[in-house]
């Protein structure tokens, strides 16, 4: 068995007296991709957050390389090399494509050639990007900005990439594009956390799958056989949560 | 002819305005803080350069750089320690607590200085140069040109260097700029600290052209705050047109109403403004 990058242990988290995580188990080995399922406010964005150490109060373990992270303000979560792409993109409004990449970059203390060649890796995996470097970041379509949202996050070098809901509003050839770019990047040794409403999508990428049913883990097994079991399907289908004892 | 040197004399005063501005301006875009220490940091500023001037013999030109190290760790050291405590609460909040910050350093600084009017007196005079049948005020033109290189420099930093991106980037958005990695309220101490820094040039500059005391302090933070309303709040560019427009239009209103009038047209036209284009002149959201 491969080594534990990211383990978290009976995390709960939330906002003020909401609590929204009631004692999440979750794993992501290195050099996996992983995703996350679950219906709309089930609490998957607030677990990205709780990992990043953004605006929510959590409890529980996190460990990350074999360090506990629990707690930690979130420059010490990028520095350790966690990158979360937030949902809905956020890119810096006003700034070039090529500012919002480097700004992803400033955390990185290993200097300017290391951050060039990256950017020359960005663009070459996003040939899109490389044609738009000097345009206002809020101007690019929908698929753009999502592509410099990874982007920007690859900048930071990253040893695990969170990317909250890669397929938000996307027509479904953009997300397949953005997928195979997922796993160029899963390739050269980054593992990935995939935040997902899609669930197909989501199976299809990932080699493991968990599935968050209002901020519980319901189900965690291997994509194919989650793709198969009657509990996701159902819930993919349409059913409102899903129907666990 | 007299409205050629009452334009020449705007936008040399203009110019300085800019600079008076900036610091102000950038601390309400970046921070959302309407720091009402902004005026008494200038006379700071300009304090330091007297002192510096009647005491060590130190041009106040050649001041500047150090004023402005002086009240950029003054200004970081103010919002590290205190202000950075407050920065999740509402703007009034912010503000009452500026507020209470500029009675203890006005309050200080007349303890300390008196309420005397002071001015430098370089001498022998810099002198005039001049322009058809104007003048131009050599000590003037300096501190003007020096202002408006202030300004830039600081334009330059905020869009070519990395700290500049990360000032723009918490203003855009603070939290995904923490996700980049960015130490938000380190960012915010920079920012509040170049703000002063900007105010203690200012300040610097300023006690060469007009009489200082603490009690004038108010002036130039009303002054600073219509600039940024009518440049438009979180633009340099916008603050420098603001700056020159204000200088402009006091200078003319001095010339037709009298001197005593120039404050009183500020404010008017400040409230026209409000009323008819509340985004200012180059008005827009980002700080650029
Ligand atoms: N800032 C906040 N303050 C208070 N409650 C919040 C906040 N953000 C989210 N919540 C609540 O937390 C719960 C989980 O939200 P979260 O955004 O984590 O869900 P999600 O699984 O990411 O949903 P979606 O698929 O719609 O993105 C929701 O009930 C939501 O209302
Ligand atoms: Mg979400």
């Amino acid at each position: 068995m491969s080594e534990r990058l990211l383990e978290l242990t009976g995390v709960s988290g939330g906002y003020g007296d909401i609590q929204v995580l009631w004692g999440v188990d979750l794993a992501v080995n290195a050099g996996d991709m992983v995703c996350l399922i679950g219906s709309n406010g089930a609490g998957k964005s607030t677990l990205l957050r709780c990992i990043s150490g953004l605006g929510v109060w959590s409890k529980g373990r996190i460990a990350f390389a074999g360090r506990d992270m629990s707690g930690r303000p979130a420059a010490d979560i990028v520095a350790a090399g966690i990158v979360h792409v937030p949902e809905g993109r956020r890119l810096f409004r006003g700034m070039s494509v090529r500012d919002n990449l480097l700004m992803g970059a400033y955390a990185r203390r290993d200097g300017a050639a290391a951050i060039r060649r990256d950017l020359e890796v960005v663009y070459g995996i996003f040939p899109r990007l490389a044609e738009r470097t000097g345009q206002d970041a809020s101007t690019l379509s929908g698929g753009e900005q999502q592509m410099c949202a990874i982007g920007r996050g690859i900048m930071a070098a990253p040893r695990l990439l969170m990317i909250d809901e890669l397929s938000l509003g996307l027509a479904p050839r953009l997300v397949e594009e953005l997928g195979e770019a997922l796993i160029k990047i899963n390739r050269t040794g980054v593992s990935i956390l995939l935040v997902e409403q899609d669930v197909i999508t989501a199976l299809e990428l990932a080699s493991y799958g968990f599935v968050l049913d209002r901020g519980r883990i319901a189900i965690a097994g291997a994509a194919r056989e989650l793709m198969v079991n009657p509990l996701v399907t159902d819930a993919y289908l349409g059913a409102t949560a899903l129907a666990v004892s | 002819m007299l409205y050629l040197q009452v334009l020449i004399n705007g936008i040399l005063l203009g110019g300085l305005y800019s600079c008076i501005a900036v610091g102000f301006s950038l601390v309400w875009g970046v921070l959302n803080i309407i720091n009402i220490m902004h005026g008494s940091l200038i006379i700071l500023g300009a304090y330091a350069a007297y002192f510096a001037f009647t005491l060590l013999g130190i041009n106040p030109f050649v001041f500047v750089p150090i004023a402005g190290v002086a009240l950029f760790v003054l200004g970081y050291a103010l919002q590290a320690g205190v202000i950075n405590r407050v920065m999740g609460a509402p703007v009034l909040i912010t503000l009452t607590l500026t507020f209470g910050l500029n009675l203890i350093l006005e309050n200080a600084m007349i303890f300390a200085f008196k309420a005397d009017y002071r001015k430098v007196i370089i001498d022998p005079p810099l002198g005039l140069i001049e322009i058809g049948s104007a003048f131009v005020p050599r000590d003037r033109l300096y501190a003007m040109l020096l202002a408006l290189l202030l300004v830039g420099g600081l334009y330059a930093v905020l869009r070519t260097t990395r700290i500049g991106r990360a000032i723009v980037a918490v203003r855009m958005d603070r939290e995904a700029a923490a996700l980049m990695g960015v130490n938000v309220p380190r960012i915010y101490a920079i920012t509040f600290g170049l703000g002063a820094l900007m105010a203690g040039s200012a300040g610097s500059l300023m006690s060469v052209i007009f009489p200082i005391s603490p009690l004038t302090s108010v002036a130039f933070l009303g002054k600073a705050f219509v600039i940024c309303v009518l440049g438009g709040l979180g633009s340099i560019p916008g603050v420098m047109v603001g700056g020159i427009a204000l200088g402009v239009l006091e200078s003319f209103g001095s010339l037709w109403l009298g001197p005593d009038y120039s404050t009183t047209i500020a404010f008017v036209l400040l409230l026209a403004l409000l009323m008819f284009r509340p985004t200012g002149i180059m008005g827009k959201r980002g700080f650029e």
